[in-house]
């Protein structure tokens, strides 16, 4: 089972649409996919039609008074499962932190369901918090979208920092623009600029698409309802360049 | 995804009305209902049912939009897969990368996947939709295309952590009268066994070798169009060792069977048995292949790809005489022949000057006798025996354990295994040390041929490392005999071939 994360200390990056679109291409390839959004405003959760609504909250998860498997729901889509957000999780940092190896406990709950899924994708909230300690552990791949400007190499080096530091094994990082609009001539300069050896940068990057916007409406993966859509091919290159081999 | 999902149909067997159902499940659920799709499923599983034996169901379905391969595990979750172009019977190799082959490949390993069963349904799908129009479950409606196929039926695919909802929908369409029907496994039939389960000792033996030898040519006979059409290289593995068994049951048989078994069928037996030789021996070195160019140490895995064209060339000559032979009148004959044989076998008058012996006598005499050669045989050996005492020592082990399996029923489990677990490892050592002498032999012989149709230096010398190897495998094979050969002569395993009759 490998483990992905879309991670962002900044919101409204894209980490959502990644991981819904990323997760729903892995799963269409034959890959037993599971997605869980950890971020308690549930965009996730909601772009697959499933109520955010965990049994006992992130507490009972946490403390395992529920096993994660009670807590799963199957999407609309083949191979392709949910574990919805609660907004609960909003205090899950406490709840981690009342736990032994309080930085370690979001990967012995995915590890209890090893053997099910072939693709794990935390969806993450933006924060830098226990939860982002706890999903740097658990992932072996960190997705990072950054919004082409000059603060957005800052969160980056930040990020990068904070990956090295931490202790045990530290998962892969691997950035790549979201939102670009090449018509912008900051954007551009930011994505050409970009020191690509600073860490892994995707060579595809993902434009600021309506039809990306239009998931929320449509309430399904880009791939699913606009399958020839630029917007689809561009994720389609970005599970290319990402996916576990 | 699904966990699980449930069949049912009209109580009467009768049609199914796609309009009754949906007002029925529209009392709780949005309904959506999708257009008619006509849908071919195809139930793979090798000739042998790995698949079924392993829990797995895979189908291959083509419909409209696409195609798809739906593999279902025990735990009766799916996956599903996407494919284009698939055509059977074919290796796991032409499966898409992903879980679908990783779950597949290893329990296969070199058998082909065939179709198991074949229809064409009708099919529409309904999706029950909850309020925010997620589906939370999925109902088929599943009617007949062909006349041969099975009554119309409503499969309610159950989605995980939507349960109550699929069982909601099983409720709703149990008020309209339809009942749950068992989930078919496969319509394909167990193989038919011939061995006897636990005949009487008193019986006479022609009962019990006559069940034995119809097995036999039920497995030869199963295994002969795949043989023919050389789906994979186990078609011709098991159609000899169905041959194997039938010489040995033949000979170990002699006490008690007529005079033309020996004078006529054990002769005709060991010429198809040589018949079937030479494609075999090239499908082995074939499949060794990939372990062959691991030995090498100085040339490159691509030094061996002459040997590969021409160990293809002369297979692709041998079979064609193997299977012009098999496709013969002769051997229509001799099969057909040999059925009529067995079926008056039981029935047979006996030799008038021979007492009718019982299976249990034959087992006693027969475990007994093979037990003696082998262990006669073994005693001989010393360490500069030539290879071919060796060699018949290894025919001695084959009927031993041959008279072990067929009268297996007659004797005590516990203690067969037990012995059987120490012939293995005798036999091991003696198949070893044995296919290694061939093989250095066949090297030599294919190296010769080679290099008169003028083959590059490096496939050569490729060879003389992989002969080089099989000198090292042969010296080690040959060391564990006698290890392998006290194993079988210990007191406690003599102890159980006396609870065999190979102590008398």
């Amino acid at each position: 089972m490998k483990v992905l994360a879309t991670y962002n200390i900044k919101g409204g990056v894209g980490k959502t649409s990644t991981a819904v679109n990323l997760a729903y291409l892995a799963a269409r390839e034959g890959r037993r996919t599971l997605l869980w959004d950890l971020d308690p405003q549930a965009a996730a959760t909601y772009l697959f039609r499933v109520r955010p609504r965990v049994k006992g909250g992130g507490h009972a998860l946490v403390t395992r008074q529920r096993p994660i498997e009670a807590a799963l729901k199957a999407t609309d889509f083949d191979n392709l499962d949910l574990l919805p957000a609660d907004f609960s999780y909003r205090n899950m940092d406490l709840e981690l932190d009342d736990t032994k190896k309080r930085t370690r406990r979001l990967g012995q709950l995915l590890d209890s369901v090893a053997g099910e899924y072939d693709v794990v994708f935390l969806d993450c909230p933006p924060s830098i918090s226990l939860v982002s300690e706890n999903v740097m552990h658990a992932s072996d791949t960190l997705l990072v979208p950054l919004i082409p400007a000059t603060l957005s190499i800052r969160t980056l080096d930040q990020l990068t920092r904070f990956v090295a530091d931490s202790q045990g094994s530290r998962p892969e990082v691997v950035a790549f623009f979201s939102m670009a609009d090449r018509r912008k001539r900051l954007h551009r300069e930011v994505i050409d600029a970009m020191a690509r050896d600073r860490t892994r940068v995707a060579d595809t990057v993902i434009p600021a698409l309506s039809i990306i916007e239009q998931m929320a409406e449509r309430r399904a993966p880009v791939p699913a309802f606009a399958p020839t859509s630029r917007a689809a091919q561009c994720y389609e290159q970005l599970w290319a360049e990402v996916c576990p081999r | 995804m699904i966990s699980a999902t449930r069949v049912l149909q009209a109580a009467d067997d009768g049609p199914l009305e796609l309009e009754s159902i949906v007002q029925a499940l529209s009392a709780q659920f949005a309904v959506s209902t999708g257009s008619k799709q006509l849908i071919r499923r195809r139930r793979l599983d090798t000739f042998d049912r790995r698949l079924r034996a392993a829990g797995l169901t895979l189908e291959h379905q083509i419909t409209a939009p696409g195609e798809r391969l739906v593999l279902g595990r025990a735990d009766e979750s799916t996956i599903v897969v996407p494919v284009k172009d698939l055509r059977w019977p074919a290796l796991a190799d032409v499966l898409p990368a992903g879980p679908v082959r990783d779950a597949i490949a290893p329990l296969i390993g070199i058998r082909a996947l065939m179709v198991a069963s074949d229809e064409r349904r009708r099919l529409r799908r309904l999706e029950l939709l909850n309020d925010d129009r997620k589906t939370v479950a999925r109902v088929e409606l599943d009617e007949s295309a062909s006349a041969a196929a099975t009554p119309a039926q409503v499969t309610v695919a159950r989605l995980r952590g939507y349960d109550d909802q699929a069982r909601r929908a099983d409720r709703l369409l149990a008020a309209l009268g339809m009942r749950v029907v068992e989930v078919e496994q496969g319509v394909d039939q167990e193989p038919v066994s011939g061995a006897t389960s636990g005949p009487d000792r008193g019986v006479p033996a022609t009962v019990i070798l006559s069940a034995a030898l119809s097995d036999f040519l039920l497995t030869m006979r199963e295994n002969l169009p795949g043989l023919l059409d050389d789906v994979d290289t186990e078609f011709l593995h098991d159609f000899r060792v169905a041959v194997r068994r039938t010489r040995a049951t033949l000979k170990l048989g002699r006490p008690a069977l007529s005079e033309v078994m020996r004078s006529r069928w054990e002769p005709a037996f060991k010429s198809l048995g040589d018949l079937t030789t030479p494609v075999r021996d090239l499908d082995v070195y074939e499949l060794d292949l990939p372990t062959m160019s691991r030995w090498l140490m100085t040339a490159e895995p691509t030094d061996l790809d002459a040997l590969a064209a021409h160990l293809r060339k002369k297979r692709m000559v041998a079979r064609r005489a193997l299977v012009a032979s098999l496709r013969s009148a002769r051997f229509r004959q001799l099969i057909r022949q040999w059925g009529q044989e067995l079926t008056g076998l039981v029935d047979a008058p006996q030799d008038t000057d021979r007492e009718i012996l019982s299976a249990g006598e034959l087992t006693d005499q027969s475990i007994s006798r093979a037990y003696r050669r082998v262990a006669r045989g073994g005693a001989l050996i010393r360490a500069d025996s030539p290879a071919g005492q060796l060699h018949e020592l290894r025919k001695r082990c084959k009927e031993l354990r041959y008279a072990l399996e067929v009268l297996a029923p007659l004797i005590d489990q516990g203690a067969r295994r037990r012995v059987v677990a120490d012939l293995k490892g005798l036999q091991d050592v003696l198949g070893r040390f044995q296919d290694t002498e061939v093989q250095r032999r066949a090297m030599r012989g294919f190296a010769e041929e080679m290099m008169s149709e003028g083959t590059s230096a490096g496939a050569v010398l490729a060879m003389g490392e992989l002969i080089g190897h099989l000198d090292v495998e042969q010296d080690r094979a040959r060391r564990e005999f006698d290890a392998a050969f006290a194993r079988l002569q210990r007191p406690s395993s003599l102890q159980l071939m006396g609870r065999l009759g190979g102590g008398r």
